[in-house]
């Protein structure tokens, strides 16, 4: 039985293993192609406390392994395994990656020839299965460190309860309207292993901090339910000193959680917004861009979407009907927005390679609004002759991964954002994000905002609750006046996507920007 | 997956182990082994796939303890699990965690206790599901996907469209979705309950979108069941005929109107926001729509809702909640009044104490238990399953809204001019839930409703409904007969319903310029 500890550097003593299995061993399955297997361990910490009472914190490991085969004996067919894991796992590890890769290899092997027989069996609708293949990609070793100044395992689990309970309780008693108080905050250690049958070797290990806050206040205008994140993938510093770098800014998490608990007090006591029939000028700040950006671009910049794969689920895009009828290349936004992905960028969608070992590089999805390419996997790039640009993500090593946003956000522009507020002689500004609605498509939106301001001859006026804006994405994108230089990231901590569905992290962001759009209200 | 002889001899190892533990004031030991096996499809006929895209599965078992501690800095409460360990080795490393997270809790009472209701539902899985073979979970997969390929490939509909049947892959024919096999097994003991429970469960199901692309026709088809030898391909070929039947959409102006909606837009709206309304635990954080409202009238008189777990033959049905405690039925609306919420133990615990109770509830929870009754405390986790490393939450089973007398054709009579609404998509609380405002876009399988009769299809994508759930429940005028089960895309629980019609229901025009692309 094995007696040592759960911790990342586990990942140095089976990694040897690992490699084995997917390049020897795989060899030993006949008809096996392709396979890769990733295993990841997670150590981490976390507390929650609600309205001044502490309810749980935890110290622990997460282990995972999954694994892809490709296999068939002419036509080829994937085939896949995942398992959670534990220390008494350590021990057998290598029978039990063993197995999942039979499972795996069994379920690629009974698929292709089911795919073979369906091809024969239905003609001309037969002749879309095809033989599944991965684009070629440069094949890497390496090992990538965490960045952190506190090591996320070295907090004192007493710290972590102590922090999120008395926020939970400062932020009750901070004023009578305040009626419930949720805090959580978790910081842990993330290190990922991918082996593959090409020869991949990939360590990479990331540090992640998050602080969540979720605020009920009661006044004039009813209840504001308000909650916003924080987060980076550094260490315990970032809710203790908050972050101050050039993209990226937060105050301490205390501070976080304050204003936050300040805004809803106010919203409560606001008056709602009234929606209008017509178009009004609207001003957006980067917070309320980092959720537009990352439904109306980022989601329908996924080619796991656009070649329809999530029919069914998180939807299809606009911009891609078929091989021929297309949006690439032509005009969807104004000539001022451009937007791209760039995992290289810091914050929660930043990484090296994704989790079939292709290097992260930046795609450019709008060049000064003309649209310009899609996030890919190998599977997808394939499908299009293109090459792969990383973006293939899972939430954890045992899910199949999909393909995600790195860091997908709105290029910065030039002007002054209180410039872009000051020329307009009646509009509205909306500062923050809250909840999204996007069209299956992605071509219409409908995004609530923290916080509306009515803005008149330039200046900022009234603070109204329960707006937002609602547009069709194409019109929106192309009404867009102003850009600010103004840019900034942010962490989007549950983007769901895939069946069963995957809750991930990532990251989006922009500068401040001006369009035209209708109101939404109570 | 492991036995639940397995599972219920390690959690009795585990409950007398910390009997005797040290500072161990209660405990209560959940074992679980999750299988989640999923043939994922992706059927494009102008686009290269692979039909069954992912021939899938995810596992896991272990234990998780809760442990109550009388400690010197008083009563503490902790959990801690293990993976892949039954062993008293996992049980230590369990017991360890739970001693280094645990806390006070200030509103905490004790472990669950029984509730003096009787369990009712035993023996109700397949064994042929618990075992099923790595082929059989790749051949469910690709017989639906053939029962959608054989119902486009014969359609006269589609030939001629296409202008012969050999040229039906141009129209752009999309058949996508999932055939899922939940395998579950659970045991429970605590030291206020310590006979040990085993439950042990299985189902299977599908939802499958099929589409003409090239038509902007969008189908549904869903099938679901507890049994492997009743599984078909029903739920593809259903997609595809009702992807046919959508061929030759329109659009339709904003307005108000009277709408019917299908049993997915009911589900939706049941899952986003109806259900987490009538959580206990949303009246606590003081986010509910009905906050005060207990007893009261929260919607028109047609309506009665309630949850139902123990009912052999429904697919979100469980033996026992994962807190130990009988399943049943709870009823939340009854002809349209609020009659009882959703909760689990600790959450009926803490609105008894909480000082505010009665005002979140608008009568004294003391005097009304029977409005509260934790029948519903799962473990459920990331797509499923009973979970082992996760403290029970509120969740519903099934959620059932009782069949009313209207066929649809009646329905489609009474409504006379309006819509058929058969699947929406993305609701959500737009301004926090409490609010009630939500919104959401139609994405296919509905119709024009034009002198009472169904004359045209609506064209997916191009209308949003924006309006009030206060407003929706208020103004439903009728209730289908037919009761049918629906699945909503990462939701836990399974929604039973019939059709329902809504009178003043606000929709927006969208997307226009997806006209001239």
């Amino acid at each position: 039985m094995s007696t040592q500890p759960m911790t990342v550097q586990i990942i140095d003593q089976i990694k040897p293993m690992i490699f084995d299995l997917a390049t020897r061993y795989r060899k030993t399955l006949r008809g096996c192609r392709y396979a890769d297997i990733r295993v990841q361990i997670d150590e981490g910490q976390s507390a929650a406390a609600e309205n001044g009472g502490s309810k749980h914190s935890t110290r622990d490991y997460a282990f995972e392994v999954g694994i892809r085969a490709l296999s068939g004996d002419g036509m080829v067919a994937p085939g896949y395994f995942g398992q959670s894991l534990g220390i008494a796992d350590l021990d057998r590890l290598a029978q039990v990656v063993k197995d999942g890769l039979r499972h795996a290899h069994h379920r690629a092997l009974a698929n292709a020839e089911r795919k073979c027989a369906t091809r024969e069996a239905f003609g001309s609708l037969g002749d879309a299965l095809i033989s599944t293949t991965l684009a070629p990609i440069e094949i890497h070793q390496d090992i990538v460190s965490a960045r952190f100044e506190v090591d996320p395992r070295s907090v004192p689990l007493d710290e972590i309860v102590a922090l999120t309970t008395e926020i939970s309780k400062s932020a009750l008693a901070f004023d009578p309207h305040v009626k419930y108080t949720f805090i959580s905050a978790f910081t842990l250690l993330s290190r990922e292993l991918l082996c593959s049958s090409e020869g991949a070797n990939i360590d990479q290990c990331f540090a992640l901090t998050q602080g969540t806050c979720f605020i009920v206040t009661n006044g004039k205008s009813g209840t504001q339910e308000l909650y916003d994140y924080m987060g980076h993938q550094r260490g315990w510093e970032v809710l203790i000193q908050g972050v101050q770098e050039e993209f990226i800014q937060f105050p301490d998490f205390r501070t976080f959680c304050m204003n936050l608990t300040k805004d809803a007090v106010s919203l409560c006591n606001a008056r709602p917004l009234k929606a209008t029939d017509r178009e009004m000028v609207v001003v957006t700040d980067p917070h309320y861009n980092t959720l537009k950006v990352h439904e109306i671009v980022g989601h329908p910049a996924e080619l796991d979407r656009a070649l329809k794969m999530e029919t069914s689920y998180a939807g299809r895009s606009w911009l891609f009907r078929d091989l021929q009828e297309h949006q690439l290349g032509k005009p969807i936004a104004s000539p001022l927005v451009s937007a791209f992905s760039d995992p290289s960028l810091p914050g929660y969608g930043h990484y090296k390679y994704d989790h079939e070992g292709t290097p992260g590089r930046r795609v450019t999805h709008i060049d000064q609004g003309i649209f310009s390419g899609f996030m890919n996997s190998r599977q997808t790039a394939a499908i299009l002759g293109i090459p792969p640009n990383g973006s293939y993500k899972a939430a954890d090593a045992s899910l199949v991964p999909l393909i995600r946003m790195s860091n997908t956000v709105f290029g910065p522009g030039e002007r002054d954002p209180q410039e872009i507020i000051r020329e307009i002689p009646h509009g509205y500004y909306l500062v923050g994000h809250r909840t999204p609605s996007i069209s299956e498509s992605r071509e219409n939106f409908r995004i609530s905002a923290m916080k509306v301001y009515e803005i008149k001859q330039g200046q900022i006026g009234e603070l109204f609750c329960n707006g937002g804006i609602m547009a069709d994405t194409k019109d929106y994108l192309m009404k867009v006046d102003a850009v600010g230089s103004d840019f900034r990231l942010y962490p989007i901590p549950n983007c769901g996507k895939g069946q069963p569905m995957q809750t991930k992290r990532l990251g989006n962001g922009g500068p401040t920007m001006r369009s035209r759009a209708r109101l939404t209200g109570a | 997956m492991i036995s639940t002889a397995e599972l219920a001899k390690a959690v009795t190892q585990a409950l007398e182990y910390l009997r005797s533990a040290e500072q161990v004031a209660e405990a209560e030991v959940f074992a679980s082994s999750n299988g989640n096996l999923l043939a994922r499809l992706n059927y494009t006929s102008h686009i290269p796939c692979n039909g069954v895209e992912e021939p899938k599965s995810s596992e896991s078992y272990g234990l998780g303890i809760t442990v109550v501690f009388k400690t010197e800095a008083g009563i503490t409460i902790g959990f801690g699990s293990e993976p892949s360990d039954l062993s008293l080795d996992g049980v230590k490393r369990a017991l360890e965690k739970a001693r280094r997270g645990a806390v006070v809790d200030p509103e905490f009472s004790s472990l669950p206790r029984a509730t003096g209701e009787r369990r009712r539902l035993r023996r109700y899985h397949d064994p042929k599901l618990m075992k099923i073979r790595d082929e059989d979970l790749v051949e469910v997969g690709w017989r639906v996907l053939q029962g959608g390929l054989k119902t486009f490939a014969t359609s006269p509909q589609l030939a001629e469209l296409a202008g012969g049947k050999g040229q039906i892959n141009a129209l752009g024919l999309i058949v996508g979705g999932d055939v899922t096999i939940q395998q579950e097994r659970i045991a429970i003991a605590s030291t206020a309950m310590p006979e040990v429970q085993t439950d042990e469960s299985t189902l299977i199901m599908a939802f499958i979108t099929a589409m003409v692309e090239a038509k902007a026709s969008k189908g549904s088809g869903c099938s679901a069941g507890t049994r492997l030898d009743q599984f078909t391909d029903d739920a593809g070929v259903e997609a595809a005929h009702n992807a046919l039947a959508a061929i030759g959409g329109e659009r339709i102006k904003g307005g108000e109107y009277t709408v019917i909606f299908g049993r997915q837009p009911v589900a939706d709206l049941l899952n986003n926001l109806i259900l987490p309304s009538l959580s206990l635990s949303t009246f606590y954080s003081d986010s509910s729509p009905f906050m005060g409202r207990l007893g009261k009238r929260i919607a028109s008189k047609h309506l009665t809702l309630y949850d139902h777990g123990n009912k052999r033959g429904l697919m979100g049905s469980k033996g026992i909640t994962c807190e130990g405690l009988p399943t049943g039925k709870t009823r939340l609306i009854q002809r349209g009044r609020l009659v009882g919420l959703l909760t689990n133990y600790y959450e009926q615990q803490r609105i008894v104490r909480d000082p505010r109770g009665t005002e979140k509830l608008g009568v004294d929870p003391n005097q009304h238990g029977s409005a509260i009754v934790p029948r519903n405390g799962f473990r459920f986790w990331a797509g499923g399953g009973r979970q082992f490393g996760v403290q029970p939450a509120v969740a519903s089973t099934n959620a059932v809204v009782q069949g009313g007398d209207q066929s649809l054709e009646e329905l489609i009579a009474t409504v006379k001019d309006g819509l058929l609404i058969g699947r929406i998509w993305y609701t959500y609380p737009i301004n926090g839930l409490r609010a009630g405002d939500f919104t959401c876009t139609v994405v296919g399988d509905s119709y024009i409703i034009k002198d009472g009769r169904i004359t045209t299809p609506l064209k997916p994508n191009t209308v949003r409904i924006n309006d009030n759930i206060h407003t929706i429940l208020s103004n439903i005028i009728a209730i289908g007969k037919e009761v049918r089960e629906t699945l909503v895309w990462a939701a836990d629980e399974v929604i039973y319903t019939p059709e329902i019609a809504v009178r003043g229901v606000k929709l927006d025009e969208i997307a226009s310029f997806m006209e001239q692309l």
